[in-house]
């Protein structure tokens, strides 16, 4: 099990304030490219045997993290959120498949959604689409510039009898899928045989679909009060509107956090803006002899949108790793 | 928010989409004072879209004994609850501005489910009713408020129950549409009939959340939301029983005790009834005026209407169907020969009743109701479906036939 130091509340506190500022719904009204905020970046290292899927992989340990803060989702219905306010990110690649590791605290395991009032932990992360030719809004992308989202969900498909023992059916007429509307329908959601991971794309809010192919894997780990999830996909997309990877250069990733007994879910959750992801051809560093490595401290990064001159503010953050 | 019209409240309101295209809205008339709560509408339905794994808890068609019973349990005074803490002493009604079709039962000057609503968090104000609430649909069924030791009497009985039968009223502002924030919820322009697409839906439950009614219902085994979908294909004609004829619905189709009328309605572009005076449904909502929305008051402006008991205190039925209450018991107890008349149609035929024509008969009896003499004539109507070719003929009277003592084996 990978333990990560508590952080220091000022690097937190920093976080979430700058959140706060940064609206991500003005900088979807603005259609302000919101490149100038990504002042922290995420290096997928190139690791030299295959992490699988398993977040408690070794491999995990001695790979540096960044700290990304999360904030309400605050720009566009429905908004609200913002329970989770820090997820600690890692990424490695082998064999030109890209690996993203998040982990965050989370008191509360929601792992079922078998009841109408009960809502699954969850996580994605996003990534501009292949075709999109500049930053798109961290906002679920725009026309032109789609964005490519993995969700994870801790969740599964199941039957409300399965939470009484003694309940009984005395049959039902038919199983097949087309008395399982959504999966006739080819609702990927709905599917047993998908995996805890979706693979989505968007274009704007409320577009946000299943992608044509659903080749990303991934599972989830919860002990101790925290979630770890790891996210696998080739490098290479199925197609434009997918993310796509190639080892050398940068492109961007953004986090979202959902805290099921919060009620979070859609617009409901904690997310990031976006961080530059740099897709290295170098090997995990060897641990240096101290504790943490910091890497950078807070970077004050002012954006002006529109001619409104909204300030955004601090941008707290912690690039590090643990000693072995 | 666009502004939209709601003839129910006689006034416009905040919506989030504009009236869209319409051309013909799903309509039904149900009427109270005749229903045995067999439940066999419930079965139809459940035994035709809901018998498989995960809908275990969903009746779309529910019928419940009113004031204590309700699927799921308290969903009524649960809103009426958030509505009045929204606007404290003020969801009240101006019944003296009534103005024919744009406003018949008055102004409702309180707000709307849509208007107590932030637009950031919610776009409706609602909640999730937890599931313990979808267990038991029948609850407290024929529970009266008391029984009077000595009995009870019309107007208003001193010991009351009665039962209210419930689908997705495929509303002309759905709430659960304007809650969706995937746009997976939509309303047909050929119809009205309100559906979500099991393709797009992906569980958030903000349409369980939303609809003021809760007949949008969550389903597990496929982490979706789905809801009454108007049978539509009977609707449409597709089902091998219509022969291309649009024909009503199942839950409809099966009722025993006769009390329901289902069919389609002309509608404008503003969400109004266009005047349609040989329509049953347009005579029974807009002529008669025995006939009235449920709740109207949260805005959605539905579309199943109920003749209301005639036994009930008046104050709660006002709470439940507006102030027209008093006009709508009144034309049924002592009602128009016309209305006596379309009353008979009332599952006369499965196929869509679209016209009627009434052939006048002769006077067959005098009665007294309420101190008021009435007479009663045999008259005949005809029901004519979308073609209009006639689908069904009954007369007020209904034929009856007397078995000779010798063949009869009691
Ligand atoms: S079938 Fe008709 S009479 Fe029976 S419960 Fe349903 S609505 Fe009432
Ligand atoms: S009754 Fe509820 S589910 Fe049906 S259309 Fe109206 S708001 Fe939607
Ligand atoms: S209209 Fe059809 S789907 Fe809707 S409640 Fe009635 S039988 Fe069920």
């Amino acid at each position: 099990m990978l333990i990560l130091r508590r952080i220091p509340r000022w690097a937190t506190t920093g976080g979430a304030l700058v959140a706060v500022l940064l609206c991500a719904g003005l900088l979807q009204l603005a259609n302000a490219n919101p490149a100038a905020s990504q002042t922290l970046t995420l290096t997928a290292w190139q690791a030299s045997e295959d992490p699988g899927l398993d977040p408690n992989h070794e491999l995990w340990s001695r790979t540096q993290f960044v700290q990304a803060p999360l904030t309400a989702q605050a720009g566009s219905y429905a908004a609200g959120g913002g329970s989770i306010p820090v997820v600690w990110a890692r990424a490695l690649h082998y064999n030109n498949t890209l690996y993203v590791r998040l982990e965050w605290e989370d008191s509360t395991q929601d792992g079922s959604a078998l009841k109408v009032e009960q809502f699954a932990d969850a996580a994605a992360v996003e990534f501009p689409a292949k075709s999109a030719t500049s930053v798109p809004s961290v906002c679920m992308g725009q026309a032109d510039m789609g964005v490519n989202i993995w969700q994870w969900r801790a969740d599964s498909l199941g039957n409300p009898n399965e939470l009484y023992a003694n309940s009984v059916v005395d049959t039902y007429p038919s199983t097949d899928d087309l008395f399982y509307t959504a999966r006739a329908a080819g609702n990927p959601y709905a599917n047993p045989k998908q995996g805890p991971v979706q693979n989505l794309v968007a274009v704007a809010f409320g577009t946000l679909s299943p992608a044509a192919t659903q080749d990303v894997q991934g599972q989830g780990a919860y002990s101790n009060g925290r979630w770890s999830v790891v996210f696998s996909r080739p490098f290479t997309g199925a197609s434009e509107d997918l993310a796509a990877f190639t080892a050398g250069t940068s492109t961007d990733i953004a986090f979202a956090v959902w805290n099921g007994s919060e009620g979070d879910r859609n617009g409901r959750k904690s997310v990031s803006s976006f961080l530059t992801l740099n897709v290295s051809g170098a090997a995990i560093p060897e641990p240096e002899g101290s504790d943490w490595l910091v890497l950078a401290l807070a970077a004050g990064a002012l954006l002006v949108i529109g001619g409104g001159g909204i300030g955004l503010g601090l941008y707290g953050l912690r690039e590090g790793k643990r000693s072995a | 928010m666009a502004k939209v019209y709601n003839w129910q409240l006689g006034r416009e309101m905040d919506y989030r989409f504009p009236n869209g295209k319409a051309k013909r809205q799903f309509a039904a008339v149900f009427n109270i004072n005749r229903c045995i709560a067999c439940q066999t509408c419930s079965m139809a339905c459940k035994s035709t879209w809901t018998f498989s794994p995960g809908q275990e808890l969903m009746w779309w068609n529910n019928v419940e004994t009113k004031p204590y019973g309700g699927y799921p349990n308290h969903w009524d005074v649960n809103i009426l609850a958030l509505q009045e803490k929204a606007n404290p002493g003020a969801q009240v009604w101006d019944a003296a501005r009534r103005s024919g079709r744009a406003a018949p039962y008055g102004v409702f000057e309180g707000k709307t489910i849509f208007e107590t609503a932030d637009q950031v968090n919610n776009m409706v104000t609602g909640y999730i009713p937890p599931e313990a609430d979808w267990k038991a649909p029948n609850i407290h069924e024929d529970t009266a408020t008391a029984a009077p030791a000595a009995g009870v009497t019309l107007p208003e009985h001193g010991g009351w129950f009665f039962y209210l039968q419930r689908i997705c009223n495929h509303c002309s502002y759905p709430a659960c549409l304007a809650a969706c924030p995937r746009n997976a919820i939509y309303k047909r322009e050929e119809d009205g009939i309100v559906l979500i697409d099991q393709n797009r839906c992906r569980g958030y439950r903000k349409c369980v959340e939303a609809c003021p009614y809760k007949k949008s219902m969550y389903r597990p085994s496929t982490r979706t939301s789905e809801k009454c979908i108007a049978c539509y294909p009977r609707i449409e004609g597709s089902d091998p029983l219509t022969e291309g004829l649009p024909m009503e619905t199942r839950c409809m189709a099966a009722c025993v005790g006769k009390i329901r009328l289902q069919g389609l309605v002309r509608v404008d572009d503003r969400g109004e009834w266009i005047e349609d005076r040989q329509n049953p449904l347009y005579y029974l909502v807009h002529v008669a005026k025995v006939a009235l929305p449920l709740y109207p008051q949260f805005g959605t402006q539905p579309n199943v209407y109920y003749i209301p008991p005639r036994w009930v205190p008046r104050p709660y039925l006002r709470q439940m169907f507006g102030p027209g209450v008093d006009d709508a018991i009144a034309a049924y107890t002592h009602p128009e020969r016309e209305t006596v008349a379309v009353l008979q149609l009332f599952r006369a035929s499965q196929r869509i009743v679209f016209s009627y024509k009434i052939e006048p008969g002769p006077k067959t009896a005098e009665i007294t109701v309420g101190g008021q003499k009435r007479e009663i004539f045999n008259d005949t109507i005809i029901g004519y479906d979308s073609n209009g070719k006639e689908v069904v003929r009954v007369t007020v009277d209904e034929p009856t036939a007397e078995r000779p003592g010798q063949l009869n084996s009691i």
